[in-house]
């Protein structure tokens, strides 16, 4: 199979790089028109924040990688990217690139779930402008059953590895009902964002945020549904929340351990979820030693992170299996799709129908009736395979790799069921 | 009948072994496969316990409760189905293996020291024993899971504030589940107990008509029901939370099981059944 790849990505070069030849949708299909006038007949970009790559099915033998990535530099005009930036693939390798890719090995975090999704869109697009055949069709196939077995069959996918996620994976170690608490988020930065809509992921029932500036907590209120504090009092109403987590960028503690004490005295001493995910800490450390009180920093969520890590590394060969299934499957399929073999299965399958139904009606000839009833048929089939069997014959002159012959041989092998009764057979 | 007896003696410690294996093996490695078959295994090593205790009342012409060697096979059977029961309602599989070990140790105490008895002492035959009994024995079981699944919050308590992710952190159902378990144990235990306090009371007279108020069996019992009472009524309002109830509801549990050790095999007491 001629399927070409280039790969800039996290292994390959640094971010400011990445970043470079980052392409958009409209930047996407616009390349795609080109590539398809100049070098693929099928082919497909994907181009994330740690990844840009490029597949395609060469029209011409001569075009090497080169082409490719001059192609790509020419566009994006980058003098400081050189060859070596670029990982290359051809055929096999390609696919078990994608492969892994999909099954989110070849992430920059092990096990990373978004990236079938964006494969699933660089393929929309790619469909989209009609470029790609039913050989992509079919990479495009098995790389989303990749995908899709590794998350279900493994543990690649398991547990939180980002410090954010970690903070929601702890306080459901303390809480069974999160839909029956209330959380307050302290400063709503990034870091404070994406914790805050984490929590309204896991049903939360009342989420509230405060921020220095209100503008900011305003707008991500009104995004997840959140009531907000104002910043100068928010310490009077604590004790009403179960989960407290904060993010903010003070110098200083803004929660002393008397002010927790108070807090937990008006509480009733009820478990109370401290989450300190700024640097420099917001929450003085010692409120852990008050009783019911649960309090985290980044570097206990950290240790948390580091064992999924390590999980999820330690589940690479499970999916490394999975990806060689994936391959050994694909390529049965590629291979079959030769002139020879296909007559072959043609005129097995229809033999096959031909002697079980002589068998079954056998009984009702005299037996010298049988051995013309078997001349009959056999003549009939004959006469029915000559013209798919010549016309298959007369397409593969235009050379095995052809495109067209591929998709013929595909034809007639979905139309009769020829994969499926080979299967069958084995 | 006698000879299946002694085989099944022998062979039911090593069902609850065997149980506690899977159970254990399940916990460390989490394969999602045995889930399901440590739950038949279980059940399985129940219904045998049950047939056990059935020819054992057939052949001695008396149920299993006459003395503490019996009692001790019938409570680690309890202990075991009661938490069986709290399994399939509540659907948490990780703590199984916590509580079989007490229904082992049990077990094989039992399987150890219990005796072919076809004497009964006159006094012992009584409906209203049998009554009592079955109720002591599912309110200490009660109490028994509420004491592991506290010993379990405190563990899992310590492992959140030490900043430790380890088996623990990773195998147990979260605090508040923990806690909910342990306390609706009590609660339960609580009502039997009180159900079994009841009718030794009623029946106590009529067995032993010379009894002290002062006996050990009485005090200890008084304490322990008095401890729970209190322990549940300062939860249910509120004033006591987390920690300080499943610490409470543990004391409870040794002082129950220290009073039977006391009454049963030191103290001079109408309870004594050894």
């Amino acid at each position: 199979m001629n399927l070409l790849a280039i790969s800039l990505n996290h292994h390959t070069a640094s971010v400011d790089k990445r970043e470079a030849v980052h392409l958009n949708n409209d930047e996407i299909k616009k390349f795609l028109d080109e590539l398809k006038e100049n070098y693929f007949s099928e082919g497909f970009i994907l181009s994330t924040c740690n990844r840009t790559e490029i597949y395609g099915i060469p029209i011409k033998s001569e075009l090497n990688y080169l082409h490719l990535t001059n192609f790509l530099l020419e566009k994006k005009a980058v003098v400081e990217i050189t060859d070596e930036n670029f990982q290359k693939f051809f055929s096999c390798s390609a696919l078990n690139h994608l492969f892994r890719v999909t099954a989110g090995i070849d992430s920059l975090l092990v096990g990373d779930n978004q990236i079938l999704g964006q494969v699933k869109e660089s393929f929309s697009i790619a469909e989209e402008k009609g470029f790609v055949g039913f050989l992509l069709k079919r990479v495009f196939d098995h790389a989303m059953k990749v995908g899709k077995r590794a998350k279900t069959e493994t543990l690649i996918s398991e547990g939180a590895i980002t410090v954010s996620y970690a903070a929601v994976q702890l306080i459901e170690k303390i809480f069974s009902n999160l839909s029956k608490k209330s959380a307050l988020v302290i400063g709503v930065g990034e870091t404070g964002e994406i914790a805050t809509k984490h929590l309204r992921d896991k049903g939360i029932g009342k989420l509230t945020i405060t921020n220095r500036t209100f503008e900011k907590a305003e707008k991500l209120a009104e995004e997840v549904h959140a009531k907000i504090l104002p910043f100068a009092n928010f310490k009077e109403s604590l004790h009403e929340f179960d989960i407290i987590i904060s993010a903010t960028s003070a110098k200083d503690y803004i929660l002393s351990k008397d002010e927790v004490k108070v807090m937990m005295k008006k509480r009733g001493f009820a478990a109370t979820v401290l989450m300190d995910i700024a640097i420099p800490r917001d929450i003085d450390p010692n409120s852990k030693n008050i009783d019911n009180v649960f309090y985290h920093d980044i570097d206990s969520l950290s240790i948390i992170v580091d064992q999924n890590l390590k999980k999820r590394k330690d589940e690479i060969p499970k999916v490394q299996q999975i990806i060689m299934e994936e391959l050994i499957s694909f390529f049965s399929w590629f291979n079959s799709l030769e002139i020879a073999p296909t007559i072959k299965s043609l005129r097995d399958l229809f033999e096959e129908v031909r002697i079980s139904e002589v068998d079954k009606y056998k009984n009702k000839f005299s037996s010298e009736d049988v051995e013309k009833l078997d001349l009959v048929t056999k003549r009939i089939i004959n006469k029915l395979l000559h013209h798919p069997t010549t016309g298959l014959k007369k397409v593969s002159e235009l050379g095995t790799d052809s495109p067209e012959v591929m998709l013929k041989i595909a034809l007639v092998r979905d139309m009769f069921g020829l994969d499926k009764s080979e299967e069958e057979t084995k | 009948m006698v000879e299946t007896i002694h085989v099944s003696n022998v062979l039911l410690p090593i069902l609850y072994l065997l149980s506690f294996g899977i159970y254990t093996y399940d916990f460390v490695k989490g394969h999602p496969r045995l889930s399901n078959v440590k739950r038949l295994f279980l059940f399985l090593t129940l219904v045998f316990h049950v047939f056990y205790l059935i020819i054992r009342t057939i052949a001695f012409d008396h149920p299993p409760i006459t003395n503490v060697f019996e009692i001790f096979t019938l409570i680690a059977f309890a202990i075991s189905f009661s938490y069986f029961i709290l399994e399939l309602v509540t659907d948490v599989r990780g703590t199984g293996l916590f509580i079989i070990f007490i229904s082992m140790v049990f077990q094989i105490i039992s399987t150890i020291f219990i005796r072919d008895l076809y004497e009964v002492r006159e006094e012992l035959r009584s409906n209203l024993l049998g009554f009592h009994v079955l109720a002591a024995m599912l309110g200490y079981s009660g109490i028994t899971l509420s004491a592991v699944y506290g010993f379990l919050y405190l563990m899992l308590y310590k492992e959140l504030k030490l900043n430790k992710f380890g088996l623990i952190f990773n195998r147990l159902p979260n605090l508040e589940i923990l806690e909910k378990l342990s306390f609706y144990s009590a609660v339960i235990g609580f009502i039997l107990l009180s159900v079994a306090i009841a009718t030794g009371v009623i029946w106590l007279p009529i067995a032993f008509p010379k009894f002290s108020y002062l006996d050990p069996k009485l005090i200890t019992t008084t304490i322990v029901w008095l401890m729970y009472g209190v322990g549940i009524a300062l939860k249910i309002s509120g004033q006591w939370q987390g920690r300080r109830v499943v610490t409470l509801s543990i004391v409870g549990f040794l002082i129950a099981l220290t009073s039977t050790i006391v009454t049963n095999f030191i103290a001079t007491s109408f309870h004594s059944f050894y």
